[in-house]
């Protein structure tokens, strides 16, 4: 029993930061079609920032939302330098300019702060641990349920409720007839990279914390784990991506528990081909998107 | 037909000058560059012939090269030093040692192999899915390659292969890679594949026959990739598993995209360009280094000036520099024009 | 209230509309009439700011020929694209909510313009949580109108309102668009359906090629003898 209650916990606190990491990516390519290579970058951003602040002496929520504003901000930036100048063109163009902006903000940080480990200030609580049903666990992994749900909610109701959740909806079928309604197409673009940029701080934080150092390429694994869980959960669907990123957690986490010892360290190929057979049997993800005639 | 051998002509002759130009000035840098230039050829061909009648971005590619070099590294190492380099190997391979070239050949194969047999499911994705899952399956290759440490030595460095790869070596196969990459593009199927590259109506007429082009340009990359990295590790006599990985597939993406992913001249053209670029910025960036204008060492401004130049050829010509036609037929068609007009 | 002036739309090398020039005073109902690939829809664009156009667009008296659709909308210029475009994923409610995005700082407005268009279509009432895409063709035409209506704009584009619907519908529609008019709207109905279209038009013009073969008032243009060469062309 405490196994499987050590097992759930373990699921849901992976699974609600690979959701947000996807979600985070979901937003931009839902509206754009396009996808953003540069969005690790963004998680890397949060964590320099973090390091860069951390002398200062503030309260840790202070500067955690530092870096997320910082995160934010990087987000609208890949807009305008990876995106905007080629919005036009082919998608192809597209995806080489995000990931050549990508590695261009990977050997910024390399020159222009380290390419070695820089520590990063955690909050005391992280390593706390919590008791819960005879299982001990970081009362970290409990954090990250909590934010993950909350946020969820929060976006979730964003997009039903509120009139940008409904712009972006729409812009995500039909751009140009969202524009034919007045609603500023630069206002719909800016406020996806925005919230992407949102939850990549967000994830940061969390991702981070389970590790305590930043390095340039520390957006890699994130962006793997956000693409995966995109593509099995349905690119179009952000319900998809959120399923997506639980399932993937899932994957891991049993893989974790079941996978011999030496076969651990190929964890992530066999993860990588449960998720092919996933698109044998769906080549499409597993939720269906907004209904158009268009390709993914 | 004209026109393709007029640009078979050009490419190889490009590549003849190079290796002539070479041998002539006889200083040892300008032969390594060299080489290494035609083994990235080999390379960009190679996701040029996948890239470039697909429409899809394969970001595994790179991943094949590694399998082609540990392959041919695994069966040429002399049995002797294998005792040491890779001291798990399964036996059967570690009683083996064939000569370089047919260790080239064989990481050519491996790698067409391993691609036949995973990539199929990808085939069936739609862009942007099979984007990011191609890029996953680079990142499985390279976890493969790190852990496996009987075949690779794990992450650390794998010493001993045989040095077999001269200039002229790796020219011929660049030769070769041309012709196979041009014959391929004009072949029915790389035809029909292109048929598909840009208009989705037709890609969904044709159905899953799509997947099955798809897949056989995707082998024959493969194919392209791990002759690429047996050459490569043959030249360089010891490398680990980082080398595969993105670094080297920003380079070469950013080969493809500057000269044109459509068409081998772009290649090829691209291949130069980034090579010669790379090795002026790196002596750049030595130069600094050594005059010790910043306190620590400039490292990484190659990469972020390709970077740089790589979104503006997206910006301004995105179809790279032979974005449509070949050199071929741009050399035809102006000399027909001229013939028309006198 | 509008006036074109020697409007000329591109697309690429092809040119889709030349030296095209029409007014509408305000409270009138123009319909532009043509056969397929006549233009309509693409002079329709440029009006609305969607396409890029060369020539002069003046709305009472101002150029707008390179503004925004964002801005025409803004203005009191929407369009009703012959697609439809219906968002099928949002529910009835939510596509009439971002047709008054505008407008979004008048709650109070808005629920008052939201209860006279389910006055004016009381089908739409009923299905307020239904996503747009399970409407029926008929229903979608009514709502994306009903949509458009809810910017309270000064001035309407229909592209093709007729177009797959069957006959009883498309008499339901052109009653709407009567009411429309009679509340003071004025439209620019560009239509297929010559005869339905002359019936409720002040005055129409005819195009053919990406030019104005014919104009004048409904009667006379739904007298003209030489209409059905117009239209099929010679």
């Amino acid at each position: 029993m405490t196994m499987f209650i050590q097992f759930l916990i373990d699921v849901l606190s992976l699974g609600g930061a690979y959701a947000l990491m996807a979600l985070g990516l979901v937003i931009v390519f839902g509206i754009l079609k396009l996808v953003n290579f540069a969005y690790g970058e963004l998680i890397m951003v949060a964590g320099y920032t973090m390091y860069m602040v951390s002398g200062l002496g503030l309260p840790w929520l202070v500067m955690a939302g530092i870096a997320v504003i910082m995160a934010i901000m990087a987000g609208i930036a890949t807009d305008y330098v990876a995106f905007r100048p080629v919005r036009a063109k082919s998608v192809t163009a597209v995806l080489i300019t995000s990931f050549a902006f990508s590695t261009l903000l990977q050997n910024a940080a390399q020159l222009f702060i380290s390419p070695r480990p820089r520590t990063v200030p955690l909050p005391e609580i992280f390593s706390a641990t919590v008791e819960i049903a005879g299982v001990i666990t970081p009362a970290r992994n409990l954090i990250t349920i909590a934010a993950a749900v909350t946020l969820l909610a929060f976006f979730a109701f964003i997009m039903k409720r509120s009139i940008l959740g409904i712009a972006m909806r729409a812009a995500a079928t039909h751009f140009t007839m969202t524009r034919m309604l007045g609603v500023p197409a630069n206002l719909i673009i800016s406020s996806a990279f925005a919230i992407s940029g949102f939850f990549a701080g967000v994830v940061s934080l969390l991702w981070i914390g389970r590790i305590g150092t930043v390095v340039p390429g520390i957006g890699l694994e994130p962006l793997l784990i956000a693409f995966i869980a995109t593509v099995i959960g349905g690119m179009r669907s952000l319900q998809g991506a959120v399923l997506g990123g639980f399932l993937l957690a899932f994957i891991d986490t049993g893989l974790n528990y079941s996978l011999p010892q030496e076969l651990l360290k190929f964890r992530d190929a066999f993860t990588f081909s449960l998720v092919i057979l996933i698109l044998l049997w769906r080549p499409q993800g597993l939720m269906r998107g907004p209904a158009t005639g268009q390709r993914t | 037909m004209k026109r393709h051998i007029v640009t078979l002509a050009v490419l190889i002759s490009l590549v003849i000058g190079l290796v002539v130009a070479t041998d002539l000035t006889d200083i040892r840098l300008f032969d390594r560059i060299a080489t290494n230039l035609c083994i990235s050829l080999v390379l960009v061909l190679g996701m040029q012939v996948f890239m470039g009648n697909s429409g899809i971005l394969s970001f595994a590619h790179i991943g094949f090269m590694g399998i082609g070099a540990y392959t041919s590294a695994a069966l040429t190492i002399p049995v002797q030093m294998k005792g040491m380099a890779l001291p798990d190997l399964y036996p059967v391979v570690a009683a083996v040692e064939l000569s370089p070239y047919l260790g080239i050949l064989a990481g050519g194969l491996v790698a067409a192999l391993v691609a036949a047999a995973l990539s199929y499911p990808l085939m069936r994705l739609s862009d942007a899915a099979a984007v990011i899952t191609f890029f996953a399956l680079l990142v499985v290759l390279h976890t493969v390659m790190l852990h496996w440490s009987e075949v690779t030595n794990g992450p650390r460095t794998l010493f001993g292969i045989p040095k077999a790869t001269d200039l002229n070596l790796a020219a011929g196969f660049a030769a070769l890679a041309i012709v196979a990459a041009l014959a391929f593009k004009e072949s029915r199927t790389g035809l029909l594949l292109r048929s598909t590259r840009d208009d989705e109506t037709a890609a969904g007429a044709l159905g899953a026959k799509v997947a099955v082009l798809r897949w056989q340009a995707f082998i024959l990359s493969a194919l392209f990739a791990g002759i690429g990295g047996a050459l490569w590790g043959h030249f360089i006599t010891s490398f680990s598993p980082k080398a595969f990985y993105l670094k080297e597939t920003f380079v070469i993406l950013g080969m493809l995209v500057i000269g044109g992913a459509n068409t081998v001249s772009g290649a090829v053209v691209g291949a130069f360009m980034v090579t010669f670029a790379f090795e002026g910025l790196r002596a750049v960036e030595s130069g600094l280094n050594r005059a010790q204008i910043f306190s620590e060492q400039v490292v990484g401004l190659t990469e972020i000036t390709l970077a740089l130049a790589m979104i503006g050829i997206m910006a301004l010509r995105p179809g790279g520099v032979f974005a449509m036609r070949e050199i071929g037929a741009i050399l035809t068609r102006r000399a027909r024009k001229k013939r028309d007009s006198s | 209230m509008l006036e074109v002036n020697s409007l000329e739309v591109r697309y690429g090398a092809i040119r889709a509309v030349h030296d095209v020039s029409l007014t509408l005073a305000e409270g009138e109902l123009v319909t532009l009439l043509g056969a397929n690939g006549a233009g309509k829809s693409s002079t329709l664009l440029a009006i609305a700011g969607a396409l890029r156009a060369n020539g002069r667009i003046l709305l009472e008296g101002q150029d707008v020929t390179s503004w925004s659709p964002e801005r025409m909308v803004r203005n009191g210029v929407v369009m009703v694209p012959e697609t439809r475009d219906v968002f099928p994923d949002l529910t009835v409610l939510e596509n009439l909510r971002l047709g008054g995005y505008v407008r979004r700082s008048d709650q109070a407005g808005l629920a008052e313009d939201r209860e006279r268009i389910f006055e004016l279509f009381p089908r739409l009432k009923e299905r307020g949580d239904q996503p747009g895409g399970t409407l029926s063709g008929g229903e979608q035409q009514m709502l994306v109108i009903a949509r458009a209506m809810m910017s309270r704009p000064r001035l309407l584009l229909l592209d093709e309102p007729s177009l797959g619907l069957a006959p009883t519908i498309v008499d339901q529609i052109f009653e709407m668009i009567v009411e429309l008019k009679r509340s003071g709207l004025t439209i620019l109905l560009v239509e297929q359906n010559a005869s339905k279209a002359l019936e409720v038009a002040d005055r129409a013009y005819v195009m053919r090629l990406g030019r104005v073969a014919a104009e004048g008032t409904a009667a006379d243009i739904a007298a003209a003898s030489d209409l059905k060469a117009i239209y099929l062309g010679g």
